[in-house]
């Protein structure tokens, strides 16, 4: 489908991602490697799309 | 032990801010909400249908070092199941702590049952699990 640059057991690179805060009500942008540097676990939850169903 | 859960989509930001504050199932919920406009990270991880530009469902578990240990990839209309999650999520913390263990499919909590494997464990597993 696409190239995948991710194996089980294999370091992921680092990425980033915009992000909303529902918390903090605001905008902001996080990166695995500041996720790392706190010592976090980290759960990528993908699904399709806001405002659909399951 | 901290986890940060980020939800991910190919919606902006913005279309997340006004989705949160309008469905009321979603008034409780605390986690980062991850807009991959791009479908970049979507594609890194291999979930992006470039046929619809949306991401399919799945699940990836990386621990605090960046290895990924645990992926699960669920077509559109297939939705996840929470306890399955969380039962991967919990048999992670617990062999990263007990790395001499290793967590059966029948292991859910803190407590259950693990291996320890062994030379004289080839071909007892069915011993070792009853015992």
């Amino acid at each position: 489908m696409c190239e995948v640059l991710v194996k089980i057991g294999q370091p992921v690179p680092d990425f980033e991602l915009a992000v909303y805060d529902p918390v903090k009500n605001d905008f902001g942008k996080i990166t695995l490697q500041e996720l790392k540097s706190q010592k976090k676990w980290t759960l990528l939850f993908f699904y399709p799309a806001d405002f659909t169903f399951v | 032990m901290g986890v940060e859960v980020i939800t991910v989509s190919t919606d902006t930001p913005y279309t997340h801010l006004a989705w949160r504050k309008h469905e009321k199932e979603l008034h409780d919920v605390k986690y980062l909400m991850g807009a991959d406009s791009t479908g970049n990270v979507s594609r890194m991880f291999g979930v992006y249908d470039p046929s619809s530009g949306l991401s399919l469902r799945g699940t990836f578990l990386i621990n605090p070092e960046g290895v990924l240990l645990n992926t699960e990839c669920n077509y559109y209309n297939l939705g996840r199941n929470i306890d399955e999650i969380l039962r991967k999520f919990k048999a992670n913390i617990y062999m990263a702590r007990k790395s001499h263990e290793v967590c059966p499919s029948k292991w859910k909590d803190e407590g259950d049952k693990t291996l320890t494997p062994s030379a004289q464990m080839v071909g007892q597993v069915h011993e070792a699990l009853v015992d």
